[in-house]
C-alpha cells in the first residue's frame, strides 16, 4: 500500500517551471533514493509533499490525506513527516535537549519528563547522549545533522524526508551521519533521500530515482539503475559522478 | 615592587609616549582633562554654590506635591521594590565569587581617584558677584587639602600594600550589593550635614548649622534596608521552589501596576461600582474563559473555531469604541487573546486545570487593579496630577515600556504579514508616529486627542501621554524588532513548519526569541531614548524630576530662597540621569553575554 501518491505534480517558480509533471507512489517501509543534477527540482519535489513548497498543479496524498491549502491537513501531514536540512536549521537558541523536546511538548502536548526520555533514547540511538545539554552552535556539522535527525524522528514520523543531509559537512563526518540513517532504514523507516552518496543508494535503497530538468527520468531498483540504466541521461549522470 | 613600577612604567610609556604625536596627543588630552576638573571643582566648592538647593529639596524632587501625611505610600512603595528585589537577588543568587584582591583592588583604585581631586582642585575659584563684579575666594586651604590627602594617601597605601601579604579570601557577588548598599545607609546614622534653618523672621541662619540627618529620612530607609536584607535570606531559602522564577518575574511585572494603582494613589473605592459593574462583568468573562478551556478539543467548536475567533475580534473592536466600563474593554481584549492562545498551548486535562487557574487569577488581578486605577484619588494635590517628579518620571519611563514593548512586537509581525489589510495598517501606524517629532505628539495628547475619542469617553492626562507615547516608541520598537525578524534565516521558519507547529508557536517559540536577541542593543538604546525623552512632558505642563530641578527649585523663593540655583540642580539631575541609563545599559550587556551563549 502507497504511503504517498503524486498524480502530475506541476511547479512554477514565476515563469520557470522547476516539476514538469511528476507521478510516482512511495510504498511504506521502501527507502526512496532520488538524485539528479543541480537544479534538476528534486529538492523542490520533497520539498512539496510536506508543503514546504507548493505546488500548483497535479495531486499530493501523503498518508490518505491530500496536500491542499487547509492549514489543519498541513499541520497534520507536517506532523506525520519529518524532514532533515542541508543546512541542519537547528534552533540555536535552544539546546540540544529543547530542541528535541520542543515539538513533543507543543505539538504532540507530551509532558516534559516523558519528551526528555524519549530525547536521551534518540541522541543515544544517533550516538550523541552526552552533548544534551550543549547548544548547536557547539556541536561538530555531523553531530548537528544527527540532533537534526534525532528532532525530526521525536515526532514519531511514518515518513523521513532527507534534503541532501550531507552535501554541508566534511567529508569524514558523512560517515557518521549515513550510518544514523542506515540504521534507521534497516529499523522500517519510510524513507525519501535525495542525495549524491551514491554508495549509500546501492546499499540500503529500494528504488532509486534521476530527476532531470524537472521530470523523473529513470525509477529503477539500485543494482538496474547502476549496472544496467535504461535511459541514456542516467549513464550520463552515473559516468559524470561515478 | 621594583619590578612592578618599573613593569608599568614601560606599559605607560609604550601606551601614552610611543611616538611624537602620541605623546603630543597625551599631554593636551591631559592638559584640558585636569583644567575641566579644576573648573567643576572650583564651581562645586565656591560659597556662592548652595548644594542645599539640591539636599534640601530631595522630598520634591521624588513626589512633587505629594501630601506628607501619606508618604507611608511612598516608602511602602520603595520598600516592596526592595522586598522584591531582595528576593530576587536571593532566588537567582550567583555562585560566583569576588577574590578579596579585586575588591582591595578596587577600593585602591577609588582612593586614587579622590587623590587625584585632592590634588587637581584649585585653591581659588571665581564667581560673579551680585553687582556683577568677579569675586575671588580661597575654596579649599592648604589645611583642608592635607586633612583629606593624609588619610587617603594611608587608605591607598594600606589597600595597595594588602596585595604583598598573603590575605586572601572571596565573597559572594551577589552578597557584596549588601555591602555596597549597607555604607550609605550606616553613614545616615553617623553623618551630620549643613541642614537649612529658619529663624523667627523666616530668614535663613548662615552659616547653616550641622544637624544629624532628620529620623523620617533614616528610619524609613534603616527599615527598607533590613527588610532587603530579610528578604534576601527568605529568597534563598526559596531557591528550590519549583516555577518561583517565573512567580518573581509575574511579580516584577504587576508590582509597578500596583504600586500605581493601589499604593501610591489611594483609591476612593466606591462599593455600589465595585457590586453593580464589576463583580457582573468578572463572573461573564470568567465564565467565557471557563467555557473556551472546556470546549477547546470539542470537535464542533474546533470546526468552527476560526469563525467564533472572527466574532470575538468584531466584538472586541465594537466594545473599545462603546461606553462598556473600562474593565470590559480590557476583558474583551484579553479574551480575544486567550482565545488564540488556549489552543496552542497544551490541553490535556491537566493543561487545562492550570490554564482556568491562570485565567481567573489573571481576571481577578485585572479587576483588581484596574479598579484602583480607575477610581477617585484620595490624595489632595495642588495642580493637575498625583505624579510629579521622579515619581512622574518612572511612570512615563515604566508604563511607556509596558505599553510600547507589545505593541512593537505585534506592530513588526503586522508589517511582516501575508494578510494585506494586516500589513497596510501596521505600516501606515509606524510610518505615520514616526514622521511627526514627539513634541507634536504630546501636544495632541494634551489638546487634540479628546476630539478623535468617542464622545463621553474621558482620560486623564497623563492617561493620554502614556497613550501617544507608548505608540510613539512602540513604532521604534517595532523598526528595530524587524530588523531582527529580517535576520532569522529561512531555515528556521522551514524547520518550525516542518516539526508541525503552529504559525503562532513558530513566531513565539521559535522566530521572536531569536529577533529580540538579535537586538538587544538597539532595543535597549530606544528605551533610554525614550526614558530620557519622558522630560519632554514638562512642555505640556506635567513636572518631571527634570523640571522640578530647572524650573520649580529654580524658582523657588519661599520658604527659603533659591532663585539662580539651577545649576546645581541641573547637574544632580544629569547624575541621576546618568546612573539609571548607564545601569540599564551594563544590565543589557550581561544579558547580552547570558544569551549569547551557544552562538557561533
Amino acid at each position: 500500500m502507497s504511503i504517498i501518491q503524486t498524480k502530475d505534480v506541476k511547479k512554477w517558480f514565476g515563469d520557470f517551471q522547476a516539476l514538469k509533471g511528476i507521478t510516482m507512489d512511495v510504498a511504506e517501509g521502501e527507502v526512496l533514493v532520488v538524485c539528479g543534477p543541480s537544479g534538476s527540482g528534486k529538492s523542490t519535489f520533497i520539498r512539496c509533499i510536506n508543503r514546504l513548497e507548493q505546488h500548483q498543479e497535479g495531486q499530493i496524498i501523503v498518508d490518505g490525506i491530500e496536500l491542499t491549502n487547509d492549514l489543519k491537513n498541513i499541520e497534520a501531514i507536517r506532523s506525520e513527516v519529518g524532514m532533515v536540512f542541508q543546512s541542519f536549521n537547528l534552533f540555536p537558541h535552544l539546546t540540544v535537549m529543547q530542541n528535541i523536546t520542543l515539538a513533543q511538548i507543543w505539538v504532540r502536548k507530551k509532558n516534559r519528563a516523558e519528551s526528555e526520555e524519549k530525547a536521551m533514547e534518540l541522541l543515544e540511538r544517533v550516538g550523541i547522549p552526552e552533548q544534551a545539554q550543549k547548544f548547536p552552535g557547539q556541536l561538530s556539522g555531523g553531530q548537528q545533522q544527527r540532533v537534526a535527525i534525532a528532532r525530526a524522528l521525536a515526532m514519531e514520523p511514518k515518513i523521513m524526508l532527507f534534503d541532501e543531509p550531507t552535501s554541508a559537512l566534511d567529508p569524514e563526518m558523512i560517515k557518521e551521519v549515513l550510518d544514523v540513517m542506515k540504521e534507521l532504514a534497516k529499523s522500517g523507516m519510510t524513507m525519501i533521500v535525495v542525495t549524491h552518496e551514491m554508495g549509500f543508494a546501492k546499499e540500503v535503497a529500494d528504488r532509486v530515482m534521476l530527476f532531470d530538468d524537472g521530470m523523473l527520468v529513470e525509477e529503477n531498483t539500485p543494482d538496474e539503475f547502476f549496472n544496467n540504466p535504461k535511459s541514456d541521461r542516467t549513464k550520463l549522470f552515473l559516468s559524470q559522478i561515478l | 615592587m621594583v619590578d612592578l613600577i618599573k613593569k608599568s612604567a614601560k606599559s605607560l610609556q609604550e601606551s601614552l609616549f610611543s611616538s611624537v604625536g602620541s605623546s603630543v596627543l597625551t599631554i593636551a588630552t591631559t592638559y584640558l582633562v585636569i583644567n575641566f576638573f579644576r573648573g567643576m571643582l572650583g564651581f562645586a566648592l565656591t560659597s556662592d554654590k548652595d548644594w542645599l538647593a539640591v539636599l534640601n529639596n530631595m522630598q520634591l524632587y521624588m513626589v512633587q506635591a505629594y501630601p506628607e501625611e501619606d508618604f507611608i505610600r511612598v516608602w511602602l512603595s520603595v520598600g516592596l521594590t526592595f522586598v522584591l528585589a531582595g528576593l530576587s537577588i536571593g532566588i537567582w543568587r550567583s555562585e560566583a565569587r569576588v577574590k578579596s584582591s579585586q575588591v582591595f583592588n578596587s577600593f585602591f583604585k577609588g582612593g586614587l581617584g579622590v587623590l587625584f581631586f585632592t590634588i587637581i582642585a584649585p585653591t581659588n575659584a571665581s564667581f560673579m558677584g551680585n553687582d556683577g563684579s568677579v569675586i575671588t575666594e580661597e575654596v579649599l586651604s592648604m589645611d583642608s587639602r592635607l586633612g583629606i590627602l593624609i588619610p587617603v594617601v594611608i587608605f591607598c597605601a594600606i589597600f595597595f600594600s594588602i596585595r604583598f601579604t598573603n590575605v586572601s579570601f572571596t565573597v559572594n557577588s551577589s552578597d557584596m550589593v549588601f555591602f555596597y548598599l549597607f555604607i550609605p545607609v550606616a553613614l545616615l546614622w553617623f553623618v551630620k550635614l549643613p541642614t537649612i534653618q529658619l529663624n523667627q523672621n523666616n530668614e535663613r541662619i548662615i552659616p547653616d548649622p550641622v544637624m544629624p540627618i532628620a529620623s523620617s529620612t533614616k528610619i524609613p530607609w534603616t527599615v527598607i534596608f533590613v527588610s532587603f536584607l530579610v528578604s534576601y535570606f527568605i529568597g534563598m531559602y526559596l531557591k528550590n521552589i519549583k516555577s518561583i522564577k517565573s512567580i518573581m518575574s509575574l511579580s516584577w511585572f504587576l508590582l509597578p501596576l500596583l504600586i500605581f494603582s493601589w499604593i501610591f494613589k489611594k483609591p476612593q473605592i466606591d462599593m455600589s461600582v465595585v457590586l453593580g459593574s464589576d463583580l457582573p462583568i468578572f463572573g461573564v468573562f470568567l465564565l467565557w474563559g471557563f467555557l473556551v478551556i472546556t470546549f477547546v478539543n470539542n470537535a464542533l467548536f474546533k470546526k468552527y473555531y476560526s469563525t467564533y475567533l472572527g466574532v470575538t475580534f468584531l466584538l472586541t473592536l465594537a466594545g473599545v469604541f462603546s461606553g462598556l466600563p473600562m474593565l470590559a474593554k480590557t476583558c474583551l481584549l484579553l479574551i480575544t487573546l486567550f482565545s488564540v492562545v488556549v489552543p496552542a498551548v497544551s490541553t490535556s486535562s491537566q493543561g487545562k486545570r492550570s490554564l482556568l487557574i491562570v485565567w481567573a487569577v489573571a481576571l481577578v488581578t485585572l479587576t483588581f487593579l484596574l479598579r484602583g486605577g480607575a477610581s477617585d484619588t484620595g490624595i489632595v494635590v495642588p495642580g493637575s496630577s498625583i505624579f510629579g517628579g521622579f515619581s512622574l518620571t518612572w511612570l512615563l519611563a515604566i508604563f511607556g515600556t509596558y505599553v510600547s514593548f507589545p505593541l512593537g512586537v505585534l506592530l513588526a509581525l503586522g508589517r511582516n504579514s501575508k494578510l494585506p489589510i494586516i500589513r497596510i495598517v501596521c505600516t501606515g501606524i509606524i510610518e505615520l508616529t514616526r514622521s511627526v517629532p514627539y513634541i507634536t505628539w504630546l501636544f495632541f495628547a494634551s489638546v487634540t486627542l479628546a476630539v478623535f475619542l468617542p464622545a463621553g469617553v474621558e482620560f486623564n492626562l497623563i492617561v493620554r501621554v502614556l497613550m501617544v507615547t507608548a505608540f510613539f516608541s512602540g513604532a521604534y520598537f517595532a523598526e528595530n524588532i524587524r530588523g531582527g525578524l529580517q535576520s532569522i534565516p529561512k531555515g528556521q521558519y522551514e524547520a518550525a513548519d516542518a516539526i508541525g507547529m503552529s504559525p503562532f508557536q513558530k513566531i513565539s517559540l521559535i522566530i521572536m526569541p531569536q529577533a529580540l536577541r538579535a537586538v538587544i542593543p538597539t532595543l535597549v538604546s530606544s528605551a533610554i531614548t525614550a526614558f530620557k525623552d519622558s522630560s519632554l512632558v514638562t512642555i505640556i505642563g506635567l513636572f518631571d524630576f527634570l523640571t522640578i530641578g530647572k524650573t520649580v527649585i529654580g524658582n523657588q523663593s519661599i520658604p527659603v530662597n533659591f532663585v539662580g540655583h539651577d545649576r546645581e540642580n541641573l547637574i544632580f539631575v544629569a547624575i541621576v540621569y546618568w546612573i539609571f541609563t548607564f545601569t540599564l545599559s551594563r544590565r543589557s550587556m550581561k544579558v547580552e553575554k547570558k544569551l549569547g551563549l551557544g552562538e557561533r
